[in-house]
C-alpha cells in the first residue's frame, strides 16, 4: 500500500520535469571519496574544474563517496541519462562496472584511472607515481636521523607496493643503512587507523613518514603533532598541513591530459588508449618545506631530472626483502606494468600478503 | 468482496498515503534547507526510473533485500533477533566462491545448484555460531551477530589478497572470474539475474514453512513463550539454532546472488548495508511475506532515488538515509503501545 | 629510540579507547534505565560531524565540543520521544536512528570535508614528560577529554550508585511499574538518563573528529557504536568496568597496528579481526553471569523471549 502511494506521488510530481540548457559536452566523474580530501579525489576534481574553465560549454557532473560496488553502475547510467558523453571512473575498483557500461554505451567515451586493456571507447590512464617516489626516497634518506622511514599503506595493491619500493630504493641510494617500515590500514580512508598507524610507526623510531592512502591529511597532521617529518602524496596542497615537518611530496597534474581528451570527444575523434605518464607529465613534485637544505633540494631535483630523462630504478638485478631475485639482470618494469608488483624491496620491513 | 470490505481498505491506503506524503514533505524541507530544489529532484528521480533499464535496476536492488529481509523475519518468529545479515551475506559469497573455484570444470546443471547450496551453507554456518551461543545461553544473539558482521568481510579480504588472488590482478585484487557454469543467468540484456527467482522462491518457502507446516507452528510457539514451549516438549535449543541458521542461509544466498549474478567474481564491497536494510524491511512488513515484497520494492526505489539525487543535486548519497529514517520515525511514532 | 610494544599498545589503547569509553558510559546510563539504543553509531556520527563543522566555522574546538554534546543529547531526546513517549519498538527505533545519523552527519559534514581545524589542545605534565620512555611516545600527552575519561567514569558510577537519582534510574530499569508505584516518574527519569547519555555519546564522536583524526569522513566511526553496546554488556552495566573494556578493545586495535610496525608476518586482515573476536571471546567466557546482571527491564527487548 505504501509503495503504491509513494510511486503515484512521484509520478504526479514528474509532471514538473524541468528543462535543461544544452552544454557542448557533459562530463561525468565518479569519486570513491570526497573532493575535499587534500588527496586523490581532489586532484581529479581540480583538473576537471580547470577543463571547465579552459573549454567553454563544458558541464561537469560529479558523484562523491560512491563505494566500489554495484552502485557505481547505477550512478554512471544516471549520468549518461543526463547527457554525459565522457565519463571518468576514478577509482581502481570501478573497473568491471565501467567496462560493462562501456560495452553497453558505445557512443560514450570512458577514461578509467587504472590499468588493463583499452578498447575503442574505453581509455585507460594513470599517473605513474611509482618511479616518481624515487626522488622522494632520496629526500627522506637524506633527512632522516634515525635511518627509519615509515609508510602507511591503505591496501597492499600492486601500485602501492611499487610506490614504497621506489621510495626505499631512492633512500638507499643516498643512505646505506636506511629501512622502511610499512603498516597497512586495510582501507583507503580509515582515518582512525591511519592515526594509529602513524603513531605506531613513530613509536618504532621512524622520523619521516610517507603514505599511500586517499587523503594524507590525518597522517600528516598526526606526524606533525609528534614533531616528525612527512612526505605527502596525491596532492601537492597538503603541505599546508605541516608547516614545520613537510619535506616534499607528489601530486597529480591531470588537467592537460583531461583537456586533450575532452577536445577529442567534442571533435568526435576519441580513441581509447592506454596512457601512462610519470614525472613531468601527470605527476609533479610539490614545493619543498622550510627544513630542507639547499643541497638536499639539489640532490632531489637531480634525481627527478634523471628520471624525466628516462632513468628507471626498476631495472634488474633486484632482490626482494627476503633475499630472492625478483628482477633478473637487464629486465625492467615499465610504466604500464606498475600494477603488477607483489614484492617488497630490500630494507622494507613488512609482509606483502 | 463487497463495498463494506472496500471501505477499510481505502482507509488503510489513505493512511499509508499520508505517511508517504508526510515523509516526503519533511524530506523536501530538508532539501530546501540544504539549498536544493525538491521538485527538480523528484522529477529527475522519476525520469530515471521509468526507463526499461531504470526499472530493471530496481529489480536488481530488490533481489538481495528480499533475502536479507527473510533472513531477519524467519528467526524473528522464534523471538530471535538477527542483525548479522551483512556478515552472513559475505560468508555465503565466500563459500560459494570456494565451490566455484574448486570445481571449475563441472557442467552448469551441477555447478550452479552446488554454488547456490554452498552460498546457503556459508550464511547458515556463520549464523549457527551465534545460534549455538544463544541456545547455550552464553551470548545474546543480537551482539554476537553484530560482532561477526565485522569479521566476515575481513575473511573475504584476506582470501582475495591471498590464496584466491587472481593472477595479474595485483592492481586491484579480486578472485578469478567464476566459470560461466557458475554464473546466474541474466535476463534481456539487463542486470536482472536468476537470483531474483531464488529470492522469490525463498520468500515462498518462508511463507509455507511458517504458516503451513507444523514446524512453523512450533516456531511461533517458541516465539510466544519459550518456557511453555519447552514444557510442551518442543526442543527449543534445536529450533533456536536451526532458526538462526536458516535465516543466515537466506542472507548467504543473497551474497551468492550478488557474487554470481552481479559481479562475476569475489571482491570487496559486496554489500552497501543490505543486512541492516533487510532488518528494517522485515520489521516494517511485520514479518509478512507480501509486506516484505512491497517494502523491498519501496526501498529499492528510495535507494535508486538517492543515486539520482547525488548526480543531479550534488547531495551526498547518504542523505537518502534521512528519508528512510523519516518514514520509519513516522511509522514508529504512530504505533502506540509496544509494537511486535 | 623505540617504544616497547607494551607501552606502544597502552598508548594506542588510551587514545583509541577514549571515545569508546565515553560512548560506553553514555549507553550504560540509557540501558540502566531500561532502554537500549542500537542507533548509538548514528549519535556518535552526528556528534563527530556537528563538532567538526562548528569548529571549522568558528575556529574554536571548545564550541565544537559543546555543539557535539548538545547534538548527542538532542538525538537521544528524539530517540526517547519514540521509545518512551510513543512506546515504539526499541530495536527498530534504534536502527532508524542509525540511518538518521548516517544521513544527517553526511549532510552536515559534506561542506567541511578537508577543512583544517585546530583540534582540542593537548597537555603533558612536565614531570611525566621527563621520564625516558614517556617523552618519545604519546603517553600522557592528552587532550581534556582523555584526561577526564577516568573522572567521568567515576562520576557516572557515583551518579548511578550513590545518588537518589541514580537509584531511581536503576529502579526504572528493573521495573517501570514498581518505580511508578513508589512515587517516581519513570518517563522523566528515562529521558534524563537518555539525555545525559546522549551528551556523552556526542562527546565520544567529537573526540574522533576533533582530536584523534582532525578530519571528518562519512562513517568514520567504523562501528564503534556497536562495539560500545557490546562493551556495556561486557562491563555488566558498571561504569568502572567499562574502563577496562574500552582499554581492552582499544588495545586490541592498537596491537594489530603495532605488530605490523614491528614486521609481524601475520596478514593485516587477520590482525584486524582481533578486536572483534576478542570481544566475542570475552563475552563468551563470562557470558552466563552477565545476563543476570542486566537490568530486568532490558530483558524483554534485548534478550527476546526468555
Amino acid at each position: 500500500m505504501k509503495k503504491h502511494s509513494f510511486v503515484a506521488l512521484l509520478l504526479a510530481l514528474a509532471c514538473f520535469a524541468g528543462r535543461a540548457e544544452q552544454p557542448k559536452l557533459v562530463i561525468g566523474a565518479v569519486y570513491v571519496g570526497s573532493v575535499n580530501d587534500y588527496g586523490y579525489n581532489r586532484s581529479f576534481h581540480d583538473a576537471l574544474a580547470q577543463v571547465a574553465r579552459d573549454l567553454p560549454g563544458v558541464k561537469i557532473l560529479e558523484a562523491e563517496n560512491v563505494p566500489e560496488s554495484a552502485t557505481v553502475e547505477g550512478i554512471m547510467e544516471g549520468m549518461i541519462q543526463q547527457g554525459a558523453k565522457l565519463i571518468f571512473p576514478t577509482s581502481f575498483g570501478y573497473a568491471a562496472s565501467a567496462r560493462k557500461m562501456a560495452k553497453r554505451h558505445k557512443d560514450v567515451a570512458f577514461e578509467y584511472a587504472g590499468d588493463g586493456d583499452a578498447s575503442r571507447n574505453f581509455g585507460v590512464f594513470f599517473g605513474s607515481t611509482q618511479i616518481a617516489w624515487y626522488p622522494m626516497g632520496v629526500a627522506a634518506g637524506r633527512m632522516t636521523k634515525t635511518n627509519k622511514l615509515g609508510f602507511v599503506m591503505g591496501m597492499p595493491i600492486g601500485y602501492a607496493l611499487g610506490n614504497v619500493n621506489a621510495f626505499q630504493m631512492g633512500a638507499r641510494s643516498v643512505n646505506k643503512n636506511v629501512q622502511t617500515i610499512v603498516v597497512v590500514t586495510g582501507g583507503w580512508a580509515d582515518k582512525a587507523k591511519e592515526a594509529g598507524a602513524a603513531n605506531a610507526l613513530i613509536d618504532q623510531g621512524c622520523d619521516v613518514v610517507g603514505m599511500h592512502v586517499d587523503s594524507p591529511a590525518t597522517i600528516i597532521q598526526t606526524v606533525e603533532a609528534r614533531g616528525c617529518k612527512s612526505i605527502g602524496f596525491q596532492s601537492t596542497e597538503a603541505r599546508a598541513l605541516a608547516p614545520k615537518g613537510w619535506i616534499t611530496g607528489l601530486g597529480f597534474t591531470w588537467a592537460p591530459f583531461f583537456t586533450q581528451v575532452a577536445k577529442d570527444v567534442m571533435a568526435g575523434k576519441f580513441r581509447g588508449e592506454a596512457v601512462y605518464q610519470g614525472l613531468g607529465g601527470m605527476v609533479a613534485i610539490a614545493p619543498f618545506g622550510p627544513s630542507v637544505s639547499a643541497d638536499v633540494q639539489k640532490q632531489v631535483n637531480d634525481a627527478a631530472q634523471k628520471i624525466i630523462k628516462g632513468f628507471n630504478p626498476f631495472t634488474g638485478p633486484i632482490k626482494d626483502n627476503r633475499g630472492s631475485v625478483v628482477l633478473p639482470p637487464g629486465a625492467s618494469i615499465g610504466n604500464d606494468q606498475m600494477g603488477g608488483f607483489d614484492w617488497y624491496a630490500e630494507g622494507i620491513i613488512g609482509k606483502v600478503k | 468482496m463487497s463495498e463494506l470490505a472496500l471501505r477499510p481498505f481505502l482507509r488503510q491506503a489513505l493512511r499509508h498515503a499520508l505517511v508517504a506524503v508526510a515523509a516526503l514533505a519533511m524530506f523536501a524541507a530538508i532539501l530546501l534547507v540544504a539549498g536544493k530544489d525538491p521538485l527538480r529532484a523528484a522529477a529527475d528521480t522519476c525520469r530515471s526510473m521509468t526507463t526499461v533499464y531504470g526499472f530493471s535496476e530496481l529489480l536488481v536492488r530488490m533481489t538481495p533485500l528480499l533475502l536479507t529481509a527473510v533472513a531477519v523475519a524467519l528467526p524473528s518468529r522464534l523471538g530471535l533477533i538477527n542483525v548479522g545479515g551483512e556478515g552472513q551475506l559475505y560468508m555465503g559469497a565466500w563459500l560459494a566462491t570456494a565451490g566455484a573455484l574448486w570445481f571449475p570444470a563441472a557442467p552448469r546443471w551441477v555447478l550452479l545448484p552446488l554454488v547456490a547450496a554452498m552460498g546457503f551453507l556459508g550464511g547458515a554456518l556463520w549464523a549457527a555460531i551465534p545460534g549455538v551461543l544463544r541456545a547455550m545461553k552464553l551470548v545474546n544473539e543480537t551482539i554476537a551477530t553484530l560482532l561477526l558482521n565485522y569479521v566476515a568481510p575481513l575473511i573475504v579480504s584476506y582470501s582475495i589478497f591471498g590464496p584466491w588472488k587472481a593472477p595479474g590482478s595485483s592492481a586491484y585484487p579480486e578472485s578469478p572470474a567464476y566459470p560461466d557454469a557458475a554464473l546466474l543467468p541474466a535476463f534481456f540484456d539487463t542486470r536482472v539475474h536468476g537470483g531474483l527467482l531464488l529470492a522469490l522462491a525463498a520468500l515462498l518457502a518462508y511463507w509455507i514453512l511458517v504458516d503451513k507446516t507444523r514446524w512453523g507452528l512450533q516456531m511461533r510457539a517458541i516465539g510466544g513463550n519459550a518456557e511453555a514451549a519447552q514444557r510442551l516438549g518442543i526442543p527449543v535449543a534445536v529450533f533456536l539454532v536451526a532458526g538462526l541458521a536458516l535465516g543466515g542461509g537466506m542472507a548467504g544466498l543473497a551474497g551468492m546472488g550478488e557474487a554470481m549474478g552481479v559481479h562475476g567474481r569475489l571482491r570487496q564491497g559486496l554489500s552497501p548495508g543490505f543486512g541492516f536494510t533487510g532488518f528494517l524491511i522485515a520489521w516494517l512488513a511485520g514479518g509478512r511475506p507480501l509486506g516484505i515484497l512491497f517494502m523491498a520494492f519501496l526501498f529499492a526505489i528510495i535507494t535508486a532515488a538517492g543515486d539520482t539525487l547525488q548526480i543531479t543535486q550534488g547531495l551526498p548519497f547518504s542523505v537518502v538515509n534521512i528519508l528512510l529514517a523519516m518514514i520509519l520515525f513516522i511509522v514508529l511514532a504512530r504505533r502506540p503501545g509496544g509494537a511486535r | 629510540m623505540t617504544t616497547p610494544l607494551v607501552l606502544g599498545v597502552l598508548a594506542g589503547a588510551v587514545l583509541s579507547g577514549t571515545s569508546l569509553l565515553y560512548a560506553t558510559l553514555g549507553e550504560t546510563l540509557a540501558e540502566r534505565s531500561g532502554i537500549v539504543n542500537l542507533g548509538l553509531e548514528g549519535v556518535l556520527l552526528m556528534g563527530a560531524s556537528v563538532g567538526f563543522a562548528v569548529t571549522a566555522v568558528t575556529g574554536n574546538p571548545w564550541l565544537g565540543l559543546a555543539a557535539a554534546a548538545l547534538t548527542g543529547g538532542l538525538a537521544n531526546g528524539l530517540f526517547g520521544w519514540l521509545v518512551v513517549t510513543r512506546k515504539a519498538n526499541q530495536l527498530a527505533s534504534g536502527l532508524a536512528m542509525m540511518f538518521f545519523g548516517f544521513g544527517v552527519s553526511a549532510l552536515v559534514g559534506a561542506p567541511h570535508v578537508g577543512a583544517v581545524i585546530t583540534g582540542l589542545p593537548k597537555w603533558r605534565p612536565a614531570w611525566l614528560g621527563a621520564l625516558p620512555w614517556v617523552s618519545a611516545s604519546t603517553l600522557f600527552n592528552y587532550d581534556l577529554l582523555t584526561w577526564l575519561a577516568l573522572p567521568v567514569a567515576l562520576l557516572v558510577w557515583w551518579l548511578l550508585f550513590k545518588t537518589r537519582w541514580g537509584l531511581g534510574v536503576r529502579a526504572v530499569g528493573e521495573s517501570p511499574a514498581a518505580a511508578f508505584a513508589s512515587g517516581r516518574n519513570p518517563a522523566l527519569l528515562q529521558f534524563q538518563a537518555l539525555g545525559l547519555g546522549g551528551m556523552l555519546g556526542g562527546v565520544a564522536g567529537a573526540h574522533l573528529s576533533l582530536s584523534l583524526t582532525l578530519t571528518w569522513a562519512e562513517y568514520m566511526t567504523a562501528g564503534r557504536g556497536f562495539i560500545a553496546i557490546a562493551l556495556v554488556i561486557f562491563s555488566k552495566w558498571n561504569p568502572l568496568r567499562a574502563v577496562v573494556g574500552a582499554l581492552l578493545f582499544g588495545g586490541a586495535e592498537a596491537l594489530q597496528l603495532q605488530l605490523q610496525a614491528r614486521g609481524s608476518l601475520i596478514s593485516p586482515f587477520i590482525l584486524e579481526m582481533m578486536p572483534y573476536l576478542l570481544t566475542l571471546l570475552v563475552l563468551l567466557a563470562w557470558g552466563g553471569s552477565r545476563r543476570l546482571a542486566a537490568p530486568a527491564g532490558l530483558g524483554r527487548t534485548f534478550f527476546g523471549s526468555d
